[in-house]
């Protein structure tokens, strides 16, 4: 052996050889997601003022119109906690829609039936709120369990599919998402009507959630709980780790023993629980307390749930954020059609640019390791 | 789905006048001159000279080192070496499927330069790979035209059917042209991947391991085409790691081992023991001192064990085995021949069809992992990144895989970090593992010698009663291997069962009390360690009845 050989074979057996790699692999592991969302808002926000400068707006008064739905820079106050306020209120649902998903992809499923699961989560809660009378203090508690269990309900079917046949959860939620939706219809329609027949009947004055303002109530404060409690679940608790491990690498955890069944059950359990949550939080809110028979102010929201995820890089404390995000943005729609006089459909397409970009490094990141 | 994807392969093959065009000026130019005069017997076809090979990155060990090696008009040249002997490297880079990093090729004595399959194929070198390159659902003479540079739009299937006969009926390849590939067995795809190549009429044809999924009658079949194609003066190169098919039917014999050239010899001048000696190569590396020790009860019994493969083959053809208390019973065969299976059969990840397997007298046949666990068995497996950890998670989450259920480490199913960590960072320091942030880095950034260390000390930490291991000290470098074999020997005396799985002979010979062999999913023979002859041990690894 020759001394460069020796020198070199040391080097490689050292320490030092590594520390670039490790260096690295640490910085990828923290900064990367950070980065990339960023680079993301970028671009997105660069090709939203394309499309405005295309039909002939100014990109910088429409962005400073979109920051209103913030509550920022409204009538010469440069804060107005009212207005955000509403855009928390839009965060509410996507939050807990967002945490379905990401629960789904924790466990390595790709669960979009969060609408599905909204739909009747919202009918129980609307049943269980109107129809059921409780002494109040416990008919709010007993509306949101319902809404809840209603949801988790809806989810056992494709869990099952999935753990006894096989069944991709793409299919199976897809195809229930339009169950529940006509199932739902009908129960709005022919059971849960009031007064009229296209609204269901106003929840009980006992069983509302207090308002804080607008039409944000008291639920965000369970939503932000369910987040940090499935946060706990997942990161604290050995089930969560049994599952996030299942997600990661099956056959890692069929050779540790888990039950990789149990942990996709769980998984779709969970997402179905938070889901009807959601629904409850919809179909329980002010002005109406009750929701149309058309189910206009449930839809989309199981599907907006997904980009929210992806933009909070499925955690479930960086949906939050990543839900006021977007309910900020839902809300700045109608301060873009008031101010510059963008129609509300451009005003989708640029709000939909800004979230694919958002969502594109969490989609690829997806892919990618399904695709290993 | 079929009828798509046959459409979607049919839309390929119309796409080949484009490629004709595309290529025609470059076809045009080399004419195949070499191929006009019919080659004498016994003349060099095709000559590598100096070949070398490395991969980025891995330039250190080369995988070929200055390898020679030659291919007469009318020969059977067998390619012979163990696992990762570069057998294959070699033939691809003769076939134009790897570049080659130094060296020259030379065909009938004029240099030439290979730089695709296509270009091969001009010089009259066609290649057969080991894993099949078909598309099912077309037929087979779909198969073969769509290699074809003259298929084009309305490119008459007949003839290429005709041809096909025309070759069958030649070799005695028996093959229905108009059959679809899925339908056929294994061996008659083979038959379907050797006419491809034939269509081309080469005059070097390479069969990367062409036994590996034959039947032994349709190895017999096969070896006489591979001599008929060699009478008509064509040189068949044949790729394999089975002593007793190089003795049946190769002229000559080149022998490969870790990238190096040993020797080539006539098949009739030499013998099987010789072959053994320059295929496995004798520096006895360093045997780790051993104490006697006193046998306790029996840990692991395996009865008359069947189990069968991913392709529903039968892979373990009913294997009896016993490992005691302070025993290591090593399994030594090359790879692919049920050991893979027997392990996972054992440790409860594959369905033992027939047969019993008890641990500490109690039959735990298709229990489950975590009953397997709980009964006293832990297992090193075999493919670290895809069973051993979960990349991506933590080092610590890695770390705790298989205690987290029990007390310390969870307390009312909640997960108990601070123990965790000092248990992970104690694990880290005593095992060498080399890890950044133990809560933070993703495993996957590790290194395969970090990622079996990581595996290592959460399967042995316990002092576990049995221990099934399967290349332990695969990828580890000298001293972390030296580590575990020590590891491995102190367990043993301290009372551990260990079945080890290896390719590794030297490491089997070295740790094992008892080493079985095994081949073709049978053991051929259980021999002790102690007094056991390496070439005996390669006799029976190649299959040779000893």
């Amino acid at each position: 052996m020759d001394v460069g050989e020796f020198v070199r074979l040391r080097l490689s057996q050292s320490m030092i050889s590594k520390l670039p790699n490790l260096f690295m692999g640490y910085i990828r592991g923290l900064k990367r997601p950070l980065i990339e969302s960023a680079f993301a808002i970028f671009v997105g926000l660069i090709v939203g003022a394309l499309i405005m400068i295309i039909f002939r707006h100014d990109p910088i008064e429409g962005y400073i119109s979109m920051l209103k739905g913030y509550g920022i820079f409204i009538a010469k106050r440069t804060f107005m906690t009212r207005e955000f306020m509403f855009a928390l209120a839009f965060a509410t649902p996507y939050m807990l829609t967002a945490l379905t998903f990401a629960v789904g992809v924790r466990a390595g499923l790709f669960n979009i039936g969060a609408e599905g699961q909204l739909y009747i989560g919202a009918a129980a809660a609307s049943w269980m709120a109107a129809h059921v009378a409780l002494p109040s203090g416990f008919h709010v508690f007993a509306v949101t369990v319902f809404a809840m269990l209603a949801g988790a309900l809806w989810a056992v079917l494709p869990a099952l599919l999935k753990i006894w046949k096989g069944v991709h959860e793409v299919i199976s939620t897809i195809m229930l998402n339009w169950m529940a939706f006509y199932l739902v219809m009908y129960l709005a329609i022919y059971h849960l009507r009031g007064i009229w027949a296209h609204i269901t009947k106003e929840a009980l004055p006992t069983a509302r959630y207090p308002v804080l303002a607008g039409s944000l109530t008291a639920v965000i404060f369970i939503a932000l709980l369910v987040c940090i409690g499935v946060y706990i679940f997942l990161w604290r608790m050995h089930p969560g780790y049994e599952l996030r491990l299942v997600g990661d690498n099956p056959d890692a955890a069929r050779y540790a023993g888990m039950s990789i069944s149990r942990a996709i059950f769980l998984s779709f359990i969970i997402g179905g629980l938070v889901a009807g949550l959601a629904g409850a939080s919809l179909a329980v809110r002010p002005e109406k307390w009750g929701f149309h028979a058309t189910l206009g102010d449930l839809m989309g929201y199981g599907f907006a749930g997904i980009g929210v995820a992806l933009v909070g890089r499925n955690h479930p404390i960086g949906i939050i954020p990543a839900a006021i995000f977007f309910g900020g943005l839902a809300h700045s729609g109608r301060f873009m059609e008031f101010d510059i006089r963008i129609s509300s459909e451009l005003v989708g397409a640029i709000q939909g640019v800004i979230i694919i970009a958002m969502a594109l490094p969490g989609l690829l990141a997806l892919i990618r390791r399904k695709a290993k | 789905m079929v009828t798509f994807k046959r459409s979607y392969a049919k839309a390929f093959l119309m796409l080949n006048p484009l490629k004709k065009i595309l290529l025609r000026r470059e076809s045009s130019k080399r004419s195949r001159s070499a191929a006009a005069r019919k080659p004498k017997l016994g003349e060099i076809l095709v000559r590598a000279e100096g070949i070398c090979k490395g991969f980025p990155g891995v330039w250190e060990h080369l995988i070929l080192d200055r390898i020679n090696f030659d291919v007469k008009s009318g020969e059977v040249h067998a390619l012979l070496g163990e696992n990762g002997a570069g057998k294959t490297v070699l033939a691809n880079i003769l076939s134009g499927f790897y570049s080659l990093s130094k060296g020259r090729i030379y065909a009938r004595g004029k240099p030439i330069s290979i730089k695709s399959p296509k270009d091969a194929l001009e010089h009259g070198i066609g290649m057969v790979h080991q894993e099949f390159t078909l598309a099912r659902p077309l037929t087979v003479a779909e198969n073969v035209a769509l290699g074809l540079a003259e298929s084009n739009f309305s490119f008459p299937l007949s003839k290429v059917e005709k041809r096909i006969r025309e070759l069958s009926d030649r070799y005695g390849l028996k093959v229905d042209p108009k059959a679809r590939v899925e339908e056929l067995s294994a061996g008659e795809q083979q038959r379907v991947e050797i006419l491809k190549t034939l269509y081309h009429e080469p005059e070097v044809i390479i069969l990367d391991e062409p036994t590996s999924v034959l039947t032994p009658e349709e190895s017999k079949r096969l070896f006489s085409i591979l001599r008929a194609m060699a009478r008509e003066g064509r040189g068949v190169v044949f790729i394999t790691h089975k002593l007793e098919e190089v003795m049946e039917v190769s002229d000559r014999v080149t022998v490969l081992r870790l990238g190096k050239l040993i020797g080539t010899r006539k098949t009739s001048e030499t013998n099987r023991r010789e072959l053994v000696r320059m295929m496995m190569g004798r520096e006895v590396t360093f045997r780790p001192k051993r104490k006697p020790v006193k046998l306790g009860e029996v840990a692991l019994e395996v009865k008359d064990l069947h189990v069968l493969d991913e392709k529903g083959l039968l892979a373990v053809k009913g294997i009896s085995l016993t490992v005691r208390e302070g025993e290591i019973l090593g399994i030594a065969g090359v790879a692919g021949n049920g050991q893979s299976e027997l392990v996972e059969a054992i440790t409860g990840l594959r369905e033992v069809i027939k047969g019993k397997v008890l641990v500490f007298g109690k039959d735990v046949t298709n229990h489950s992992p975590k009953k397997l666990m709980e009964a006293g068995m832990v297992h090193i497996p075999e493919e670290r990144r895809r069973m051993g950890v979960a990349e991506g998670m933590t080092s610590a989450e890695n770390l705790i895989m298989k205690d987290y259920r029990t007390s310390p480490f969870s307390r009312w199913t909640f997960l108990n970090r601070s123990f965790i960590t000092r248990h992970t960072e104690r694990m880290v320091s005593e095992y060498d593992i080399m890890v950044p942030d133990l809560w933070r880095t993703e495993t996957r950034i590790l290194s395969g010698g970090n990622i079996q260390r990581l595996i290592l000390a959460r399967e042995t930490w316990r002092e576990p009663r049995l221990i099934v291991a399967v290349h332990p000290t695969y990828g580890l470098d000298l001293k972390a291997l030296r580590h575990t074999h020590d590891l491995f020997l102190r367990l043993k005396e301290k009372g551990t069962a260990i079945l080890l799985v290896s390719e590794d002979l030297d490491e089997v010979m070295s740790l094992s009390d008892r080493i079985a062999v095994i081949f073709e999913g049978k053991i051929v023979g259980t021999v002790d360690a102690a007094r056991a002859k390496v070439e005996k041990i390669g006799l029976m690894m190649a299959g040779s009845k000893v």
